[in-house]
């Protein structure tokens, strides 16, 4: 049931039951400023948030940084080939030390230096190096040399970040002692995706966009198929909707739309003959074409409690796109403005304050199992 | 964009729209200094360059040369001169947002600007 700020309806916590009448988030977790500070910690600094694809950093010091939260970390790969993370902040006096570069554009380098004090690190996080100025004291006049001890390279080492793969797609983790691991986040999910060769794909396009909603808003648009007939006509015009399903587990659910022209197999990353879009809590999907050799990723990046940023990668097995893969990105945005529209114009209606609590329907229940999970977060 | 959409935007009381044309991305913005912070939050997860599409204030400038251009917006903000509102001038003259930022960068670094609150700068 609907519960509306009218200071008669009770606003309750999400029920585990989506046929209750609370079965809904309380609208304020998606509008407050309180509740974007405490995601970052709660949601976005304790589970495994995607940090971006390794076939990007293929060599030794290539790397890219990403911000999740309030943290700005390094992903790069070391010298024995594995990819690591730090935090991009000096060990010295906390300066930060690289560029922002992004996955699509990365950079490379032998050693991590920052360039305040030129403190530099090596590759898996210790410390090499550092100017004479910080093993002798000849500027101090109440010191001597001799007092100066020497810096130990792995206790004035970088600050390293959990990571961990599903294939080429490196996630990290925060937490000093993740209390789930990737494999029991992502369950049968990572299993299934390590089954495909996603590593052989191509990255052939990034689109980066901003939208006035709050993420969590975006995040429940994509994970139900109810608003499709209505606002996506042009895409289930090709759709079996009926024949569709919404498959929730543990930390992702899987949107599973069968096409109602079939195409070769060949045609497909995937032996199953239909898209399969997988969302990942807390802000990651993979989308599994049905229809285009291909696949694709979202990262619902929050900026604030009312906006977003859309990072949305395609990859094929060539960067250089075909006509027919040209215009299945075309599509692929095009159903992305229709969402932003929808998903603003909920916004909109959110912060008008009048919604206490909204309620779910019967095919709502991967929306729901977000909002459980955003609330176990929240009260964890 | 469609121009229903242009209109709509127009309506608003903002201080324009930037776009990035390799991402079709359109969005309009409240303050000039929104601008860059948007040319940063995406240019970070990019490298595209975002650049005005519309301006919905009064910025005319001679130059296009960016010190002089901050002299004389500078006359009429005493305050200091937000970034956006210097690169939507200088923008009108051929001067992409990244080449402004860059060019404030390199003033700043030789003490001929400087910045009295937060993205905002004046000259020295």
């Amino acid at each position: 049931m609907t519960r509306w700020n009218n200071n008669r309806d009770e606003i309750g916590a999400v029920s585990a039951d989506i046929t209750a009448e609370t079965n809904a988030l309380p609208a304020r977790y998606f509008t407050d400023p309180e509740v974007h500070e405490m995601e970052k910690e709660k949601v976005f600094g304790r589970y495994w948030v995607y940090a971006g694809h390794e076939t990007h950093i293929p060599d030794a010091g290539d790397y890219f940084t990403r911000t999740i939260g309030d943290k700005q970390i390094i992903v790069t790969r070391d010298g024995e080939g594995d990819v690591r993370a730090f935090y991009n902040v000096c060990a010295h006096r906390g300066s930060k030390m690289l560029d922002d570069t992004p996955m699509t554009d990365p950079g490379s380098l032998n050693r991590i230096t920052c360039p305040y004090h030129l403190w530099a690190y090596e590759l898996d996080g210790s410390l090499q190096s550092t100017p004479k100025s910080f093993e002798e004291a000849s500027l101090n006049p109440d010191l001597d040399d001799d007092a100066v001890s020497e810096l130990d390279p792995e206790e004035n080492g970088l600050m390293e970040v959990n990571t961990d793969a599903i294939g080429p797609l490196v996630f990290v983790n925060f937490e000093d002692e993740p209390s789930l691991s990737l494999s029991e986040q992502a369950g049968k999910m990572k299993t299934e995706l390590e089954d495909l060769p996603l590593g052989e794909y191509e990255h052939a396009r990034r689109y980066v966009s901003e939208v006035e909603c709050n993420w969590k808003t975006f995040s429940g648009n994509y994970s139900e198929c109810d608003h499709c007939q209505a606002n996506h006509q042009d895409w289930v015009q090709g759709l079996e909707l009926m024949e569709s399903e919404l498959e929730v587990n543990d930390y992702h659910w899987v949107l599973h739309y069968k096409h109602k022209e079939d195409v070769d197999d060949e045609m497909r990353i995937h032996p199953e003959h239909e898209a399969k879009f997988y969302y990942f809590w807390p802000n990651f999907t993979v989308n599994m074409y049905g229809t285009a050799d291909g696949y694709g990723t979202y990262i619902i990046d929050p900026i604030d409690e009312g906006r977003f940023q859309l990072i949305a990668d395609y990859y094929f097995r060539d960067s250089e796109l075909s006509e027919e893969e040209e215009k299945f990105v075309q599509t692929s945005r095009q159903l992305q403005e229709e969402d932003f529209e929808l998903v603003e114009r909920q916004y909109e209606g959110l912060t008008s304050g009048a919604l206490g609590q909204a309620q779910l329907g019967p095919n709502e229940h991967t929306v729901h199992k977000l909002h459980r999970l955003a609330q176990d977060a929240y009260n964890a | 964009m469609p121009d229903d959409e242009s209109a709509k935007l127009a309506e608003k009381p903002r201080a324009g729209v930037v776009t990035c044309p390799a991402c079709d991305l359109h969005v309009s913005v409240t303050e000039p200094n929104d601008a860059v912070d948007l040319y940063r939050r995406h240019a970070n997860v990019t490298g595209h360059d975002v650049e005005w599409e519309r301006v919905a204030f009064d910025v005319d400038v001679e130059s296009d040369d960016v010190k002089t251009a901050l002299t004389e917006l500078g006359e009429d903000h005493p305050d200091g001169v937000e970034l956006g509102r210097l690169a939507a001038a200088l923008a009108d003259n051929g001067v992409a947002i990244g080449e402004t930022l860059d060019a404030v960068r390199d003033l700043r670094m030789s003490g001929e600007i400087y910045e009295p609150q937060d993205d905002y700068v004046l000259a020295v």
